[in-house]
C-alpha cells in the first residue's frame, strides 16, 4: 500500500548572521544551510497495517507524512501511495488518503463542525446516502452526537480532534497519516482517539501510519514501528523487538516481610535496598535465575517483573542514535563498530558520557532488511 | 470535465457555506466595506470643484453618477484572497485545502461571490442617501448595455480576484507578498478610474493607460453604469479584459504552480 525507496528531502535554510550588520548582509546576499530533513528512506507498508513512527523532534517524521501524503515534493527519491506517486495530487490519490495534524485544524473555526463536514462531502463529491452512513458511524464512535451543531471554537480541544478526525475521514480514505492525533489531549481523551483509531481501521481495513509522542499510543496500537532519527531509518521491525534489544533488562523488584540486616544485604547482590524495596536490574536471561535467588535468600512477601517503560527505551534508542551521528560527524573510524560489536561498550568511547551505560552488549545490527 | 461536473455540484454547498462564514464574520464585512468607501470621499471633493462649472463632460450629478457607479462596482468585484492566502501559505495553514480533490481557490472564490449580498444590503441604503442629496443624478445605462454591463461586472471581479493570486503565489518565494499588493494597490487606485474619471487624465497619458490591466479591473464596467461609455466602444473595452483575464488567467496558473511546488508546509 505504502511503497518508499530512498525518500530524501533536503531544506534550503536562510542563514543569517547575529546583529544589524548581519541583517544587512542577508538582505544583499543570502546565505543558505542545506539541511537534509529526510535522507534516503526506504520502507514499505502492507495495506490494512497499523505503523508507529518514531523519532525524536525534527528527526524528519512530519516531513516524510508531508511528503507521503502529498505536500512536499522531495528532492530526491520515489513514493507509491496506493498506486499513486503523492504529490503529482491527483483526485484519485486524494480521494484515497487523509492527513490529519493534531497542531492543524481544517474545521471551520466559527462554524458548527457539521459545516465542516458539509463542505467535505462537497469537495470530495460523496454521494449523499453513503455520506450519511459513514457520518452516522463516525458519530457513533466518537460519541459526536452533542457536538455537531456549537461552533468549533466553542468545542474543547479533545472535542475538536474527534470531529477533525471524523472531518478526514468522510470519504472513507484507504491510508491514514496521523501526525500527533493525540497531543495535548488529556489521558482519557486519549484513550478514546486511540481506541478510536483502532476500531476504524479494524472495520475499514485502512492502513495507518502514525507518529505520537506518546508512547502508549504507540504501544496499543502499531505492532511495527519505524524509527528515524537525524532523517536517517535506523529501525523498522517490531515494537516488542525494539524493546528486546535497547532495553535487555528487566527489573526484579522483592517487596520482603521485614528489612534486611546489613549483613544479609552485603550478600545479596545484585539486588539493592531502596525504601524498603530490594530490586536488581538483570539481563532478560537472567531473570528467572535472579527470581529464584530471590525466592530462596529474602523473606519474600511479594515479587515483581518490571519492563523499562517505552519512553525509556526510546530515549535509549536516540541517544545512542545521536552519539553515532556524532562520531560520523567527527569522522571516527566507525569501520571497526561491526567488528567490535559484541565486545560491550569499548566502541563507545567518543560517546560524550551521557548515555545510561546500560547499552553495552547489544551491538547487533540496527537496521533488519525491511 | 469530470472536475467540472465535480465543480457545478459543489458549488451550492460552497456558496452555502461562504454564506453562513459571512453570517459569522458580518462585523469583519462591515470593516471591510469601510475601507473601500474612497469613492465617497472623492465624490465630495469632485463635487467641489464641479461646483463653479463642469470638469470635462461632468457637472455635479454626473460626478455623483459616476462614483456612486465606483462605490457599486468596487462592492461587487473586491476580493480579499491576496491577504488570507498569503497568511495561509505562511503558516502552513493552506495544507488541508491543498490535500482536497478540488483547487484550492475555487472556495475562497465562493466565498467572495457569497459576501455579495451581504455587501449589496449595505450599498442600498448610501445609494438612497446619495440620490436624495443629487436628486438629478439619472440611470445612465441603456437597456442595451446591461447584459454587457453584468459581463464586464463579472470579468472586472476575476481580474482582480486572478491579479490577487499572482500576487498572493508570490507569499510561496517571498513568505510576506501583501506588502508588494499593497504598492500595487496604489497604483491601481490611481490608474483605474477608482479616484478620478480617467477621461479628465492628460490624451496622451489616457492613451496608454487604456491599455493596461487597471481599468479592465474597475473603469470599464464604471465607465459603462454611469453611460460614459456604450455600445461598440463598450465591447471593445470588455473585450479588451476578456484578453487580460486570460493573460492573467494563465501567469496565475503557472505561479500557482511553480509556488505549490515549493511550498513547504510550515508549522503541519
Amino acid at each position: 500500500m505504502i511503497k518508499v525507496d530512498g525518500l530524501t528531502k533536503v531544506y534550503r535554510v536562510p542563514k543569517k548572521a547575529p546583529g544589524v550588520w548581519g541583517s544587512i548582509r542577508a538582505l544583499v546576499r543570502r546565505a543558505y544551510d542545506e539541511v537534509r530533513a529526510v535522507d534516503e528512506v526506504s520502507f514499505h507498508i502492507s495495506p490494512g497495517e497499523r505503523v508507529g513512527f518514531l523519532g525524536p523532534n525534527g528527526a524528519g517524521k512530519t516531513t516524510t507524512l508531508k511528503m507521503l501524503s502529498g505536500l512536499l515534493v522531495p528532492t530526491a527519491g520515489a513514493a507509491d501511495v496506493a498506486g499513486h506517486k503523492p504529490w503529482a495530487r491527483d483526485t484519485a490519490f486524494l480521494r484515497q488518503v487523509t492527513l490529519v495534524m493534531g497542531q492543524k485544524m481544517q474545521l471551520l473555526w466559527d462554524l458548527p463542525p457539521r459545516e465542516t463536514f458539509e463542505l467535505n462531502r462537497a469537495l470530495f463529491d460523496l454521494d449523499r446516502a453513503e455520506y450519511r452512513r459513514t457520518l452516522d458511524d463516525l458519530v457513533a464512535l466518537l460519541e459526536l452526537g452533542p457536538l455537531l451543531d456549537r461552533p468549533v471554537r466553542n468545542l474543547s480541544l479533545g472535542e475538536r480532534m474527534k470531529c477533525e478526525l471524523a472531518a478526514a475521514l468522510l470519504h472513507r480514505p484507504a491510508v491514514l497519516f496521523l501526525d500527533e492525533p493525540t497531543i495535548g489531549l488529556d489521558v482519557r481523551m486519549q484513550v478514546a482517539v486511540r481506541q478510536f483509531i483502532e476500531e476504524w481501521n479494524e472495520k475499514s481495513g485502512a492502513t495507518v501510519l502514525l507518529t505520537s509522542h506518546y508512547m502508549a499510543d504507540i504501544a496499543a496500537l502499531c505492532p511495527r514501528v519505524i524509527v528515524i532519527a537525524s532523517g536517517k531509518l535506523v529501525y523498522d521491525g517490531p515494537l516488542a523487538d525494539l524493546v528486546l534489544r535497547h532495553a535487555p533488562d528487566r527489573r526484579v523488584v522483592v517487596a520482603t516481610l521485614r528489612p534486611l540486616t546489613a549483613e544479609e544485604l552485603a550478600g545479596a547482590a545484585p539486588f539493592t535496598q531502596d525504601d524498603g524495596r530490594l530490586s536488581a536490574l538483570v539481563p532478560t536471561a537472567e531473570v528467572k535465575a535472579a527470581v529464584d535467588r530471590a525466592l530462596r535468600t529474602f523473606p519474600v512477601r511479594d515479587l515483581t517483573i518490571e519492563e523499562p517503560p517505552l519512553e525509556e527505551v526510546i530515549a535509549r534508542l536516540f541517544a545512542r542514535e545521536q552519539e553515532l551521528e556524532q562520531e560520523r560527524k567527527r569522522g571516527v573510524v566507525v569501520a571497526g563498530r561491526a567488528a567490535a560489536g559484541g565486545s560491550g561498550s569499548g566502541n563507545r568511547g567518543s560517546g560524550d558520557g551521557s548515555g545510561d551505560g546500560s547499552g553495552s552488549g547489544n551491538g547487533n545490527g540496527e537496521r533488519p532488511s525491511a | 470535465m469530470s472536475a467540472l461536473r465535480h465543480a457545478v455540484r459543489a458549488w451550492p454547498t460552497l456558496l452555502r457555506i461562504g454564506v453562513a462564514e459571512m453570517v459569522a464574520y458580518r462585523a469583519e464585512i462591515f470593516i471591510w466595506f469601510l475601507t473601500a468607501t474612497m469613492p465617497l470621499i472623492m465624490m465630495l471633493v469632485w463635487d467641489r470643484v464641479a461646483a463653479g462649472g463642469p470638469v470635462g463632460r461632468f457637472d455635479q450629478p454626473g460626478f455623483a453618477r459616476y462614483f456612486v457607479a465606483t462605490l457599486v462596482v468596487r462592492q461587487l468585484t473586491s476580493s480579499w484572497l491576496v491577504w488570507e492566502m498569503n497568511e495561509q501559505i505562511r503558516s502552513g495553514s493552506l495544507s488541508p485545502a491543498l490535500l482536497k480533490p478540488m483547487h484550492p481557490l475555487v472556495l475562497p472564490a465562493a466565498e467572495n461571490i457569497a459576501a455579495l449580498p451581504f455587501r449589496a444590503a449595505m450599498l442600498l441604503p448610501l445609494v438612497a442617501v446619495i440620490w436624495l442629496w443629487r436628486p438629478e443624478m439619472r440611470w445612465g445605462v441603456a437597456a442595451a448595455d446591461l447584459p454587457l454591463l453584468v459581463v464586464a461586472v463579472f470579468l472586472a471581479w476575476l481580474l482582480n480576484y486572478l491579479t490577487q493570486v499572482c500576487f498572493a503565489a508570490l507569499a510561496f518565494w517571498l513568505q510576506q507578498s501583501s506588502g508588494l499588493f499593497m504598492v500595487w494597490f496604489g497604483v491601481w487606485v490611481l490608474l483605474s478610474g477608482y479616484a478620478f474619471p480617467l477621461e479628465l487624465m492628460p490624451p496622451a497619458l489616457l492613451a496608454a493607460v487604456r491599455w493596461l490591466p487597471f481599468r479592465a479591473m474597475l473603469g470599464v464596467p464604471v465607465e459603462i453604469a454611469s453611460g460614459l461609455s456604450s455600445g461598440l466602444g463598450a465591447l471593445a473595452a470588455v473585450a479588451l479584459q476578456l484578453v487580460w483575464c486570460a493573460a492573467v488567467g494563465l501567469l496565475a496558473r503557472a505561479m500557482w504552480r511553480a509556488g505549490v511546488r515549493r511550498y513547504e508546509a510550515y508549522g503541519a
